[in-house]
């Protein structure tokens, strides 16, 4: 039975399946350890905003700068949360898409590329928090931001965006030709 | 696993790619969608319950906008969790049940519910057009719950099904 005519879903590569089920992997153990190591990050993160006070617009006035300080760990424990969040999601989202890419994908090409670009967009995005997680105590939210964005969000999430249209196009397209 | 019919796999497949795409504009054009809401509530002053002082309006319109962004924010996730839960529950079901009428209403029902992120589409847009709180309570009775319940009523039917299944193959 092949790709085009399969009534069953057909499996997709096993790296595939093993880069989605690391990410959901992934996702669960930074949910568990946002949760076990809450204190130990939020002292890491206060311990490096307090070594870079330039960059988080510290003045060395007590009030003024708890609001500073409060604000970024707000922004830094958010993006631990979206990297556990989108992490689980993007794990069943590349299951789902490249199933259905492995049975109702054309032509081997536009199989394997849609693959390729599901499987490297999804797995890659969610790491973009982590990296913005990470930058917000050395640079600060805006620019950890920016730098997460141009570095991960944009390249692997337009890859998944493009593909996701890609693949529903094609399935559109089957639906709207099938006798 | 047998694949459910091609229907079912495009509208969960729809669902994921608006939903990809609405995580890329809340991201990119978030400047944008909050001079388009801010606009929104100015042109719905009776609905927003715009006082015309400056400092009540402001926070009145900061809520409102806080509410459509929320919204937007709550659509990208869940269609990253529905497109894909509707499209595993319709192959479990079009593997396990046994009969064709049973897999045609579940197939139904999970493509209305792998609708129900774009229920937070119109939680926004409801939100910003006719005040905050009616434009969620509208947009949660009449578009979510409807939704939500189609996905709740498969799940659950599903399951009654699959057991159903398996004693009519222990007695069969």
């Amino acid at each position: 039975m092949t790709g085009r005519d399969s009534e069953v879903w057909l499996r997709p590569p096993l790296a595939t399946l093993l880069t989605a089920i690391l990410l959901i992997a992934c996702a669960e153990v930074g949910g568990a350890s946002m949760v076990r190591f809450k204190l130990e990050l939020t002292r890491w993160a206060r311990s490096v905003m307090l070594a870079h006070p330039a960059v988080h617009g510290l003045v060395g006035v007590r009030d003024v700068d708890e609001q500073a300080v409060d604000e970024a760990l707000v922004k830094f424990d958010a993006a631990l949360r979206l990297f556990h969040l989108h992490a689980e999601g993007m794990g069943l989202v590349i299951i789902a898409t490249t199933m259905t890419a492995a049975t109702l994908a054309g032509s081997d090409g536009a199989r394997r590329a849609l693959i390729a670009l599901l499987t490297v967009g999804g797995a890659g995005y969610p790491f973009g928090y982590l990296l913005w997680g990470a930058l917000i105590p050395y640079v600060g939210i805006q620019t950890g931001k920016t730098i997460a964005e141009w570095l991960v969000w944009i390249p692997f999430g337009s890859a998944t965006i493009v593909a996701a249209w890609w693949l529903a196009a094609l399935v559109g397209a089957r639906l709207v030709r099938r006798p | 696993m047998r694949r459910p019919p091609l229907v079912v796999v495009f509208v969960s497949l729809l669902v994921i790619a608006l939903g990809e795409t609405a995580g890329a504009a809340i991201s990119q054009l978030r400047p944008q969608i909050v001079r388009y809401a801010q606009a929104r509530v100015a042109a719905n002053p009776q609905a927003h319950g715009l006082a015309g002082s400056a400092e009540y309006d402001t926070e009145i319109t900061a809520r409102a906008v806080y509410s459509a962004e929320a919204g937007l924010s709550f659509f990208h996730t869940h269609a990253q969790g529905l497109g894909p839960l509707a499209l595993f529950a319709s192959t479990v079901a079009a593997s396990v049940v046994p009969w064709r009428r049973a897999r045609g209403v579940l197939y139904a029902l999970f493509s209305i519910g792998a609708c129900f992120p774009l229920g937070y589409l119109a939680y926004s847009i409801a939100a910003l057009e006719w005040g905050r709180d009616a434009g969620i309570e509208a947009a949660e009775r009449f578009v979510l719950t409807p939704l939500g319940s189609a996905a709740i009523v498969g799940l659950v039917a599903l399951a009654a099904l699959m057991v159903a299944g398996r004693l009519r193959r222990r007695t069969g």
